[in-house]
């Protein structure tokens, strides 16, 4: 596994392995892409050939030309925006809070003991739960899809960080002391790079559960957004794009998982989850 | 012969007293309560500029925690003890440790780790970078100064903390039984590494282990500890010559002193083992 010869240049068997990773990486989008491939064409097929009622479910190819309309008419991203604005504010929010109650209850014990019962008694209370209280408290504005996407992204983004910093090595908190280290040396150069193989998993997780509440809170409190397209589609009995607004979601959900988790592989490159 | 005397009456009075533990003890857990451990008991210990000091002991002797005090990571019970006459109260870069478990920035890359001290100084990034490739190629690492902790070997990684630790340039090396996770053969060429760099860079060095022969070969003075409570119960003074190389293992004075020792020792590390 060692360079032993204690050059820089790379032996001809790592430049092997690198070629042979890359074709791997290769390879498993492929597979992925031909997993998504066969899945619409599976779906076009079934529609096609009548097995399933176009009425009940319209096919891919439908759908990809309701898409193209709104896409157009640019209805789609009048929506689209609503939300990825509202899902980045109520998940911005929820790192706020998540992140810092992490940390002073990850950091001193005595108010870990008293915040974690409350938080995990209010954990396993689902979004959808809150909808009638939180339109009592926010009316039926942006606010109440704020609040909701923030209930729904605020708990893993605390369980995160709890676990972080409470799993942060005593030894490396200790060579940093006594090697001298500033107040913000501690946090910005030690804290935050051994937290983040933990936190930054929990914030993709939080974002996937935040994009769901978004969703949620718009098909009940909302006037724009995907979650209010599906709902006003399905009054008007317009099924190709209720089925395009679901794929939208289920596509642009995809990608922002797949942005972060690439990112996190950058970021924990060193870290023994990012290695395999 | 082996020798044993008393703190006090340790020899060269002139060189000046860097580090002064007196009567030192340490309880963990309720006070007066069944479940107090005495870790340590009236520990008395003088450490002089320059000197290589090894702590030997079984586990539970308190050389772990002793060394935890004088880094300043934890307080005393009872005692004092003093740098330079003045009290020990917080972890300071004129003491660093060197850990076992090595504690390197998995993060970071060699050079970073090594200049973490640097920066904490606001030494500027030239300075710096310069400082740390010199102490990289101290310890014989250089051509990994852009490697991550897991990409290099154990004993590598153990270089890599000890360069780390001298960057700062402190008064007092703390090693806390830094070849322990190590195989026997990187274990007796670090020894060797270590014997070099120590009187190379000059360093006062108080040295952890539970090896006879390590403590031997690396000291000027070996202090043996013995558990339940933690005390001194011996200091050797070791007359060989420096630099130590390997040879000095047969020296008839080394193989006789490490079978005395192993021979006092042998009732404590048996009592251990069936613990």
């Amino acid at each position: 596994m060692q360079n032993s010869a204690g050059s820089p240049a790379l032996s001809p068997q790592a430049v092997a392995r690198q070629g042979g990773m890359a074709q791997l990486f290769k390879n498993r989008s492929l597979r992925g892409a031909v997993g998504l491939l066969s899945f619409f064409a599976i779906w076009q097929l079934l529609t096609s050939i009548g097995v399933i009622d176009a009425f009940l479910l319209p096919s891919p190819v439908a759908v990809a030309g309701a898409m193209w309309d709104m896409a157009v008419d640019g209805s789609l991203w009048i929506h689209l925006g609503a939300s990825l604005r509202r899902v980045a504010i109520g998940f911005l929010l929820a790192c706020i809070v998540g992140i810092a109650l992490g940390l002073v209850s990850g950091w001193w014990r005595g108010v870990a003991d008293f915040l974690r019962p409350v938080i995990e008694a209010l954990r396993p209370i689902p979004p959808l739960a809150w909808i009638p209280i939180t339109i009592l408290w926010f009316g039926l504005g942006d606010s109440a899809s704020y609040f909701l996407v923030f209930l729904g992204a605020v708990f893993p983004t605390y369980v995160a960080t709890y676990t972080a910093v409470r799993g942060l090595d005593r030894n490396q908190m200790n060579a940093a002391l006594c090697l001298g280290a500033k107040p913000w040396q501690l946090i910005w150069d030690v804290l935050v790079p051994a937290s983040l193989p933990i936190v930054l998993p929990g914030m993709r997780i939080a974002l996937g559960i935040g994009w769901m509440c978004v969703v949620t809170a718009e098909l009940i409190a909302a006037q724009t957004g995907l979650g209010y397209l599906i709902q006003q589609s399905r009054m008007l009995f317009q099924i190709n794009n209720v089925v395009a607004g679901m794929v939208t979601i289920g596509l642009v959900g995809f990608a922002m998982s797949a942005v972060l988790e690439m990112i996190e592989r950058r970021v924990n490159a060193w870290a023994p989850s990012e290695r395999s | 012969m082996m020798q044993t005397i008393i703190a006090s009456d340790t020899p060269s009075t002139a060189v000046p007293v860097q580090i002064d533990i007196r009567h030192v003890g340490k309880v963990f857990g309720g006070k007066g309560g069944d479940s107090a451990v005495i870790a340590l008991d009236d520990v008395n210990l003088t450490i002089r500029k320059g000197e290589f000091i090894s702590l030997l002991g079984p586990s539970g002797c308190g050389k772990s925690t002793l060394l935890g005090i004088v880094a300043g990571f934890q307080g005393v019970s009872s005692g004092k003890i003093e740098q330079n006459g003045r009290p020990i109260l917080r972890p300071e870069p004129s003491r660093t440790v060197v850990f076992q478990d090595y504690a390197l920035f998995g993060w970071m890359t060699v050079q970073q780790n090594v200049e973490f001290g640097l920066k904490a100084k606001g030494m500027a990034k030239r300075e710096r970078a310069a400082i740390a490739r010199e102490l990289i190629a101290l310890v014989r690492l250089s051509g990994f100064e852009d490697k991550y902790p897991h990409q290099i070997s154990g004993g590598m990684k153990q270089r890599a903390a000890i360069a780390r630790a001298l960057a700062p340039d402190p008064d007092i090396l703390l090693m806390d039984e830094p070849f322990g996770a190590l195989d026997a053969q990187t274990r007796v060429l670090l020894q060797e590494e270590i014997a070099r760099i120590s009187s190379e860079a000059g360093k006062t060095v108080l040295f952890v282990t539970h090896g006879i022969d390590e403590a031997v070969f690396l000291a000027d003075r070996v202090v043996v500890m013995s558990p339940r409570p933690g005390r001194v119960r011996q200091e050797v003074n070791v007359p060989l010559p420096r630099p130590r190389t390997a040879e000095m293992r047969s020296d008839p004075w080394f193989v006789q002193t490490v079978n005395e020792l192993w021979e006092t020792l042998k009732p404590e590390w048996q009592k251990g083992e069936e613990e």
